[in-house]
């Protein structure tokens, strides 16, 4: 049967497809690739993709090909080898019986991802395969890869949906959030100039920011009601520590919320690395696209 | 039904609205959100993918290309219809009071421990919302001299079915979670379950009367 035997996986690398959508009232948000377009772009490479990609991150990845297939490379800017001799990225192989796939950390990115021109044979659970690793639920085993899984390829992928135009450079635009007139017009002026870093704490729950200015330090703790959560919220910890929250996140939430993040920068933000500068731009709902 | 409330219709980013009954919670806003939550799943409107009922709001997500404001206009359109009355389904949920928090918690409210597990159960609550993770519930409300503040510390986590006590509700953990709650007792009731559809049994609106297992 053909495989891909993983023999290197750092530790969040996972499976996961468009998402599973329309479970937030049972309390499970929706996973899915922390950047679509790279997802999208890796499927885009075959003639014929399956739904399903490993997404990895930079601690890269490497599998054995068992059997002849082919793999779409995209999202990021990673280093790749195939039996040692290097190639470009992003990349479309045709592998043989054994070829060995060695992906290391290139110059830009947190995210990468593999597609096959099968659909990865892991079971659907609430009608998708993505992994949600907070809850353990889906993918493969409900958590992240390691060395030793065997990932059979069943049956054969379709045209993959193309990836969305690139959203421009700049700051990264967002709204204003549920709680933004709970903070004080000196806090929100100082969060739409100052410039964040990206911390070294960021997962597929969410990114922590490093707030140089301080400026929610003396913001006052808050005890809201739990409001629904949707990727992209920017939320202020007790702390004053802002928490971009990512595809794995809760479903509700009861710190305040200053901004979410639009739709089409969220996954150019989620390839920031730590040590990034990000400012955010706030926009009108017109301006969002 | 029939409620004074005015209900506020944010974006929550560019993808999803919110319609926010109050900012704190309260029996009419946590009505008002299911109700409304109900007549939208009813009669569905057009680019929205997915209809979300919390304790005071209701989240309406866009489907991928769909027009928000299109979306926001048809809300505010219908906000101004009757809400339908919600009759939730029954449910019995038995539970061993034997939780590392319940001794303190009697005493905290200077009951015993038997009367403690008499006023919990005194009456059905209902269930509030499901969030935080899945399948957890909120269920309220107990009367007010039942009402605790959470504790300081937040517990590592508890297992699914333990059952939790803070602000007047009682909680249902459903899934492995860290909590800042009262831990008062486990069920065996398991509220999530990933191969069943829908995953979970108890939904927002219905009705719970806690029993001592005992």
């Amino acid at each position: 049967m053909t495989a891909v035997l993983i023999t290197r996986a750092g530790p969040l690398a996972t499976l996961q497809d468009a998402g599973r959508f329309g479970m937030l009232a049972q309390g499970i948000s929706a996973s899915g690739p922390m950047e679509r377009g790279g997802f999208a772009a890796a499927g885009v490479l075959l003639p014929q993709a399956g739904h399903t990609a490993i997404e990895f991150t930079t601690a890269g990845l490497a599998f054995r090909a068992e059997g002849s297939l082919r793999v779409g490379c995209a999202g990021g800017q990673f280093s790749l080898a195939i039996n040692g001799k290097a190639r470009e990225w992003p990349a479309q192989l045709r592998l043989d019986e054994g070829d060995e796939v060695e992906i290391t950390p290139g110059p830009a990115g947190n995210y990468g991802y593999l597609r096959f021109d099968r659909e990865i044979d892991v079971p659907p659970v609430l009608g998708s395969r993505a992994t949600n690793l907070t809850v353990g639920l889906g993918g493969y085993k409900g958590r992240a890869l390691r060395a030793g899984d065997r990932l059979a390829l069943g049956t054969a992928g379709a045209p993959a949906a193309p990836a969305r135009e690139p959203a421009a450079d700049g700051p990264i635009r967002v709204l204003w959030g549920l709680h933004a007139d709970l903070f004080d017009a000196k806090a929100r002026n100082d969060f739409a100039t100052v410039g964040f870093i990206v911390s070294t704490g960021l997962d597929r729950m969410g990114v922590r920011l490093t707030d140089p200015g301080q400026i929610f330090r003396t913001q006052r703790r808050l005890s809201l009601v739990s409001d629904a959560i949707v990727p992209g919220d920017i939320q202020i910890l007790g702390d004053g520590t802002p928490i971009v929250l990512m595809r794995d996140h809760q479903p509700t939430g009861g710190y305040p919320r200053i901004a979410t993040v639009v739709d089409a920068d969220l996954d150019r933000f989620a390839q920031m690395r730590p040590g990034t500068e990000v400012r955010f731009r706030p926009v009108t709902l017109e301006h969002a696209r | 039904m029939t409620v004074d409330l005015k209900p506020t219709l944010l974006p929550l980013g560019d993808r999803a609205l919110l319609v926010r009954y109050a900012e704190t919670l309260s029996d009419d806003a946590n009505r008002a959100a299911i109700a409304l939550a109900r007549a939208f799943a009813a009669d569905p409107i057009p680019g929205v993918g997915e209809i979300a009922p919390g304790l005071v709001s209701v989240l309406l997500r866009a489907t991928d290309g769909a027009d928000l404001g299109a979306i926001r206009g048809e809300v505010m359109l219908r906000l101004g219809a009757p809400l339908p009355d919600v009759k939730g389904r029954s449910h019995v949920v038995e539970i061993d009071f034997d939780g590392e928090d319940t001794g303190e918690v009697a005493a905290t409210l200077g009951l015993t421990r038997a009367d403690f597990i008499a006023r919990h159960g005194a009456r059905p609550l209902r269930v509030l919302a499901t969030g935080f993770a899945p399948g957890f519930v909120y269920c309220g409300f107990h009367d007010e001299d039942l009402v605790l503040p959470r504790r300081e510390a937040i517990r590592p986590m508890v297992p699914a079915g333990t059952v939790l006590f803070a602000a007047g509700q009682t909680a249902i953990a459903a899934t492995p979670i860290r909590t800042g709650w009262h831990v008062v007792g486990r069920t065996r009731f398991q509220n999530f379950d990933p191969l069943r559809s829908p995953p979970t049994r108890l939904a927002a609106g219905d009705e719970v009367q806690f029993r001592s297992a005992a």
